[in-house]
């Protein structure tokens, strides 16, 4: 009897795997994706669970997923462009950075495909992935920046949030005159300070026109709202603002600096959030938005929005299948990402979000009531440019350039 | 043999594989990276034909940057003929007169080379931290807080900041070279200066130097070409920061074509650095060569 039920077993087991394996091997098509969520990136969860997802909702799809650090991925992308040995769904960032991509004809049009998903994924997260009126990318994440603070710091000397400038002098005073650098910022990483003085201008020069700048669409660096910005910057750093070091020290250092409470605040993106989070004092921390520091701007005019996004390769050998599983894929990693905390979802939640972080939930809210969102220069500039402005930006914070040598520098970059 | 020698299809055969690498890998590159020079492409699009504009830009151009790089590389150069190759002829001279634990130290000194310069490097970012580095760390304790620097974000100490570790890595490479040199240097010629008393300064300086010079034009070949191509260490380190006050050219070409999208422009460095390069070390071959045909005349 129990060789029989054995040999029923060994029959029964050899049967369905012989059955999936016929099943995988008959129509089954590979949809090769890159990202950059390595095991070290926020969305590497997100990315595993969406797959994971897709595939047992789609059984004669296989993604193949492979994942790539940031930084390297820059040059690795640009160099797959012009070799043409794109995947069928690559990761990238919109605006300035995929401008080539797009008229290089290396990204697909996904209008047509963008009908069934009007409903969930809002027009305004496509801002950066529209290029000549036509959609080319797929958003999954809105982020923004703004001031990390340390609340507890705040509370120590009695400070509030500051709402315009003439208030956050007051703050890094006071932060100052206790001996307190006020801002952490990385220079030698110039991205970082790219953000603060991104937030700065925008709220100097109102959105219209840092966008204008940026993109080179003929809007003057000379104007008095953007030498107004570089001296502001300027009264920051001969102030103390801060850190002397700041030019010696990366992203990392900076930000352990922040969250172990030497600095109170920091001015960077949302993806801060998961520094905080695996801190000794989470609560301690609160996100704002970046005070108002003239007429052109409102406080809820924000630097962020959907840069990062999916593209399609039009080379590909299944282009529907490749655009739908992109748009599938985007609206998974939207979820599971927003769940996991690694980002804002550019996709319409239409689930229950349980242990919200409250700085999440901040930041969140911020998106919300934002009444516009300007993506950070780095996406927003054309490679060139952006690597310009980070270097004059070094220049300036050690001293090579006054304010008024920095605009005239930047007018010079953008509108040659 | 003659036979072979004689057999031309023979030469031909067994060259091939070594030709189409060698062509393949280096010739074929750097004519390629000479025609991009030419060009005012971003890598992806179609390249548009400018001539030798790239050069003029790059040696005209107030705001590349390059013509403080070049003075950077000059620098290491000079700090590599000067101060890298005498230490480590020292060192070479020292470890070969023999001594308890000679394999040891030579091992030692090794070290540093064996390591990737990424791990070195991040080893240095902490030792130079303005906050917890040692340096600093060093300095507050002895009660000098007004010499404490970042020394990698100012201006003034970057380059220095940079120089030390450069050097201190390749030191152990030239020793090794060295030393392996002086163990090949008939050790009767030592034995017969010792014999006629001479000291071991002097045996050095009559004896092992003079007889040294073939390795030491290797040396200097090395240690003068190596300087200006240096890239790895100066990126880890500051890459090039802050404001261009530790650029070199091949940090700048980086950035020109990786960062800025500008491949015509980084080309354009490139065929500079291989110019450079070549002249340089065909130089030495030529300057040290004249001098060893008039000792053997």
């Amino acid at each position: 009897m129990k060789r029989k039920a054995a040999l029923l077993l060994t029959l029964a087991l050899s049967a369905t795997s012989i059955l999936t394996a016929s099943a995988s091997e008959g129509d089954q098509k590979t949809i090769t994706m890159w990202t950059i969520a390595t095991e070290g990136d926020a969305n590497h969860e997100a990315f595993g669970k969406a797959i994971e997802e897709y595939e047992a909702e789609h059984p004669d799809i296989h993604i193949e997923m492979e994942a790539f650090e940031n930084e390297s991925y820059k040059t690795k992308i640009k160099a797959s462009v012009a070799a043409n040995e794109l995947p069928d769904i690559y990761f990238t960032w919109g605006g300035g950075f995929s401008s080539a991509f797009v008229e290089a004809g290396k990204a697909m049009e996904l209008d047509s495909y963008y009908e069934t998903y009007k409903e969930e994924l809002p027009e305004s997260t496509l801002k950066y992935a529209t290029y000549n009126d036509k959609l080319y990318g797929i958003p999954y994440v809105v982020s923004i920046s703004g001031i990390f603070y340390n609340k507890a710091m705040f509370a120590e000397y009695n400070l509030e949030e500051p709402k315009t400038w003439d208030e956050l002098i007051e703050v890094c005073q006071t932060f100052l005159d206790n001996g307190i650098t006020p801002f952490g910022v990385s220079v030698k990483e110039a991205w970082v300070m790219a953000m603060f003085n991104d937030a700065l201008t925008l709220k100097c020069v109102g959105d219209e026109k840092i966008n204008a700048a940026f993109t080179r669409s003929g809007q003057s660096y000379l104007e008095d709202g953007f030498l107004d910005a570089a001296e502001k910057l300027e009264q920051l750093i001969t102030m103390g603002a801060f850190s002397e070091s700041a030019a010696g020290i990366s992203n990392d250092e900076a930000v352990a600096a922040f969250t172990t409470g030497t600095v109170p605040m920091f001015v960077t993106g949302a993806w801060l959030e998961g520094s905080i989070l695996s801190a000794d004092n989470p609560d301690d921390f609160g996100f704002m938005p970046f005070p108002v520091c003239s007429e052109n701007a409102q406080i809820t005019d924000s630097m962020g929005g959907s840069a990062d996004m999916l593209m399609v390769n039009p080379g590909t050998e299944n282009p529907d299948e490749a655009a739908t599983a992109a748009f599938e894929i985007a609206k998974l990693v939207s979820k599971y990402g927003y769940m996991s905390g690694a980002g804002i979802a550019a996709w319409k939640v239409d689930y229950e979000m349980e242990n919200q972080s409250a700085i999440s939930k901040t930041m969140s809210d911020c998106i919300n009531e934002s009444s516009s969102l300007t993506v950070w220069s780095g996406s927003l500039m054309e490679a060139e440019d952006y690597t310009e402005y980070q270097a004059l930006l070094q220049q300036f914070f050690v001293g090579d350039l006054n304010a008024e040598d920095f605009v005239e520098a930047m007018d010079a970059q953008l509108n040659q | 043999m003659n036979k072979v020698r004689k057999n031309k299809l023979a030469i031909f055969v067994f060259l091939l594989p070594a030709v189409l690498l060698f062509a393949g890998i280096i010739i074929i590159p750097i004519f390629c990276s000479g025609y991009y020079s030419l060009l005012d492409w971003d890598g992806i699009t179609e390249g548009i034909f400018v001539g030798l504009e790239n050069y003029k830009t790059l040696f005209t151009s107030k705001t590349s940057g390059f013509s403080k790089s070049v003075v950077h590389m000059l620098m290491l150069a000079v700090g590599a003929v000067f101060i890298q190759l005498p230490f480590a002829l020292f060192l070479a001279l020292g470890l070969a007169k023999g001594m308890k634990g000679e394999r040891f130290f030579v091992t030692v000194f090794f070290i540093p080379v064996l390591l990737s310069t990424v791990v070195i490097g991040q080893l240095w970012i902490k030792i130079y931290n303005p906050d917890y580095g040692v340096v600093n760390s060093v300095l507050r304790m002895l009660g000098l807080d007004s010499w404490c620097h970042t020394w990698l974000g100012e201006k003034s100490t970057v380059m220095w900041a940079v120089f030390i570790p450069i050097i201190w890595q390749y030191v152990g490479y030239h020793m090794l070279l060295m030393y392996a040199g002086i163990k090949s240097i008939n050790s009767e010629l030592r034995e017969a200066a010792y014999i006629d008393g001479a000291t071991y300064v002097q045996t050095c300086f009559y004896i092992l130097i003079p007889l040294l010079k073939p390795v030491l034009r290797v040396c200097l070949i090395f240690g003068v070409t190596g300087a200006f191509k240096s890239f790895d260490m100066i990126y880890v380190l500051t890459n090039g920061g802050p404001a261009h006050a530790s650029e070199v050219p091949s940090t700048l070409m980086f950035t020109n074509i990786f960062m800025k999208n500008k491949y015509g422009a980084g080309s354009a460095i490139a065929i500079f650095i291989i110019v450079i390069c070549f002249a340089t070390a065909i130089l030495i071959k030529k300057v040290f060569k004249v001098e060893g045909e008039e000792k053997t005349a």
